[in-house]
């Protein structure tokens, strides 16, 4: 029992970061119906940001969150303005190709300037620290990172169904010529979907680099879990995002304490492959 | 036109002579150019990028040194090497490394030896680090009859394939898990300095945790194999995937049963993984052994700094053996300077590894694969000549294993204050077993 209750709080705990990686991608799937291969590129410069802004200014790890943020927004817009518009006039396997050489130009980027050698900070106010509760034990970063990360999905939520922005977001998903009638600058809406998916992704690296090393190749490791994860929750739902994180998370930690670890990546595509064959459109997908 | 047919010239014939000899020579001529070229070209394979590039970017930075011993002089160097200037059974032939980079990835390990093999026509294959890759690369090495030495990788499987032109220079897992239940056995008998006799029942319970590629299932097989034979119980056994997201599960699993014996074959983004985890989930035992790679990287020191204080590693090196050794100290001094840090167990072997490559052509004298396979096969290399502390490299078949190194041999090290003192062999310890281990602080 004890164990149990251990493996199903780090498995809450877990999934809200994966909720969080696949965020970004389900905005940007939702708003244009285009997969971003890039996404697990967008973390790690999330990742690299939060290092290199805690290691040279020697500040607080959670106070980089917001720089990590405006990266990739900025990251997010400007691969939408400088590549993803153009490919978009293209066919649909140009879209895929474009994404896919974003990242291995974004990875072999990163190994230019960092090396393949892989950085970790570990000093900050949550690194390395846990509390017992019972017979849980409570990891500090990982506790942090599921508290913002639910506070990131209580903005964005409210963001997408109260504000004018959100819906204008909204009904560029839905129709993008029926929104552009509208009057909406159905363009800017796209550009901005990048940023926000950028931004969320960039703050999950941010939060990421408390308890996780960074090396130019680790979005492959948390992109592929996105992947699942958006395709369980269905593309471009931001409420299924955050479910199938949490099951994400289940399926890993459960699966890996109980079955095996060697079952727990079979388990997560084994549901992947259930989900595409049975509910295409995913938990919540339209 | 009959007639014609029957004659032959006695100066047609004397020229067609004349030309055979001169071909038959020149061929002879080109064949022994070939075989004593002014370049020998050696296939490097290692990881060179994804999460264990840092110990591949190191076996490279040392097997490029070695190089640069072999091919230009060094004369306060105070080994044979250090006079060289190119390999001088060759007439001075400087070796040329072609490096290719597996990514950690068997397949495209065998992929890159084809290519060093049929495309850049190299001599032999170094390499490779991962056991799983030294796997697939050995096995396109003997199809095309091109030898490897392999300076690190310890899985015992790799000598056990009557493979004749595989050479591995390490001392294996079962070598070194062996040693570990020895100085075990010992600590119970009270011989270890700086700790009394440790009832057994204290250490007898082992939590295995291991990584799933061909190396880490090697380590655990012996693991099991090895407990057994010395009465110890395993009590969590855990096999994760390399290179995962996230390892609470496995962590909770080998923490649950409370074992009082920890005990890891980890590649170093794993290890680094592992020991945040058990960190955070504040793990205790009494002993903590590793089996090197990522435990016993500069880079696993760098990130955990004073928390490795009482980690054991299995290795067959240690700054400590400068004492016994001024040859390692004088070659890691030049080391440091380049890849500013020093020798740990993977790049000091992959320096003996490149080592015995020049030593094996210098005794060849020829770049015939075959020539060389006959020179490893019969190889006997000082432990003077080496930075390691084994008696010397010498390749046989023995105990079903073939071309394995037999005079190779390990340590166990333990960190205190962050440097790895020698806790075993008992004769060669420079410093006081810590007991228990005091916990990730």
């Amino acid at each position: 029992m004890e164990m149990l209750l251990s493996t199903l709080v780090s498995a809450l705990l877990m999934g809200m970061l994966f909720a969080l990686v696949a965020l970004g991608l389900a905005i940007i799937f939702g708003v244009m119906n285009i997969v971003n291969f890039a996404h697990g590129e967008f973390l790690m410069v999330g990742m690299y940001t939060a290092f290199l802004t805690a290691t040279i200014f020697s500040i607080e790890p959670l106070l980089t969150l917001p720089i990590a943020a405006m990266v990739g927004f900025l990251l997010g817009i400007a691969s939408y303005y400088m590549l993803v518009r153009y490919l978009l006039k293209g066919p649909m396997i140009a879209q895929l190709l474009g994404t896919f050489g974003l990242m291995i130009f974004l990875r072999y980027l990163a190994m230019c300037i960092f090396g393949p050698d892989y950085k970790t900070l570990e000093h900050g106010l949550l690194i390395g620290k846990s509390i017992m509760w019972g017979p849980v034990v409570l990891s500090y970063p990982r506790l942090g990172t599921a508290v913002l990360s639910m506070l990131g999905f209580g903005i964005i939520y409210w963001m997408m169904d109260y504000t004018r922005l959100g819906k204008a977001l909204k009904a560029t998903a839905l129709d993008v010529e029926a929104a552009g009638y509208m009057g909406i600058d159905t363009e800017k809406m796209r550009g901005l979907a990048w940023g926000l998916g950028g931004a969320t992704v960039g703050i999950a690296g941010a939060l990421l680099i408390n308890f996780y090393y960074v090396f130019p190749t680790i979005g492959i490791l948390f992109c592929m879990i996105a992947f699942a994860t958006v395709a369980l929750g269905g593309f471009g739902s931001i409420k299924g995002a955050f479910i199938a994180g949490l099951i994400m998370g289940m399926i890993i930690d459960l699966g890996g304490t109980y079955l095996g670890p060697q079952y727990k990546f079979a388990l997560i595509y084994l549901t992947f492959f259930l989900v595409v064959v049975i509910r295409p459109k995913g938990l919540f997908g339209w | 036109m009959g007639a014609k047919t029957k004659i032959i010239s006695p100066y047609f014939l004397k020229v067609t002579v004349g030309l055979l000899v001169v071909s038959v020579a020149v061929s002879i001529g080109f064949g022994m150019a070939r075989a004593q070229p002014a370049e020998v070209k050696i296939g490097v394979i290692y990881p060179l990028s994804g999460p264990v590039a840092h110990a591949g970017q190191m076996s490279k930075d040392a097997v490029s040194l070695c190089v640069d011993y072999i091919n230009n002089k060094w004369s306060q160097l105070p080994i044979p090497i250090g006079n060289w200037e190119g390999i001088p059974g060759l007439n001075g032939a400087k070796i040329k490394l072609i490096f290719a980079d597996h990514r950690g990835e068997p397949d495209r390990g065998a992929d890159l030896a084809k290519k060093l093999i049929l495309d850049e026509k190299v001599v032999g294959i170094c390499g490779c680090y991962h056991s799983s890759v030294t796997k697939t690369v050995s096995t396109v090495c003997e199809k095309h009859k091109i030898p490897m030495i392999n300076p690190e990788s310890t899985s015992p499987v790799l000598t056990k394939r009557g493979y004749k032109w595989f050479f591995r220079a390490t001392p294996h897992d079962r070598i070194f898990v062996r040693d570990f239940f020895e100085f075990l056995e010992l600590l119970t008998r009270g011989k270890v300095p700086g700790v009394g006799a440790v009832p057994k029942s204290d250490i007898d319970e082992i939590g295995a945790c291991t990584e799933n590629t061909e190396w880490g299932a090697g380590t655990r097989d012996v693991i099991k194999e090895f407990a057994k034979k010395y009465g110890y119980k395993i009590v969590s056994d855990v096999t994760y995937p390399h290179e995962s997201p996230d390892l609470t599960a496995e962590v909770r699993r080998l923490l649950t049963p409370k074992p009082e014996t920890l005990m890891f074959a980890s590649y170093i983004s794993d290890a680094i993984l592992l020991t945040k985890t058990m960190k955070e989930l504040k793990a205790k035992a009494n002993v903590f052994w590793s089996q090197d790679v990522g435990f016993y990287q500069p880079k696993y020191i760098e990130t955990f700094g004073a928390a490795t204080q009482g980690i054991l590693n299995r290795t067959v090196f240690s700054k400590k053996l400068f004492a016994v050794k001024p040859v390692a100290r004088h070659i890691n001094e030049e080391f440091k300077k380049r890849a500013g840090v020093d020798f740990m167990g993977t790049s000091a072997r992959a320096f003996t590894g490149m080592q015995a490559w020049a030593y094996v052509l210098n005794k060849a004298q020829s770049t015939d694969p075959e020539a060389i396979r006959r020179a490893a096969e019969t190889i006997e290399i000082s432990g003077k000549d080496l930075i390691v502390p084994w008696k010397g490299i010498k390749f046989e078949n023995v105990g079903g294993e073939t071309n394995q190194n037999t005079w190779s041999s390990g340590l166990i090290v333990q960190y205190q204050k962050q440097e790895p003192e020698i806790i075993y062999p008992l004769d060669a310890a420079t410093a006081k077993f810590i007991y228990p281990w005091p916990g990730l602080k």
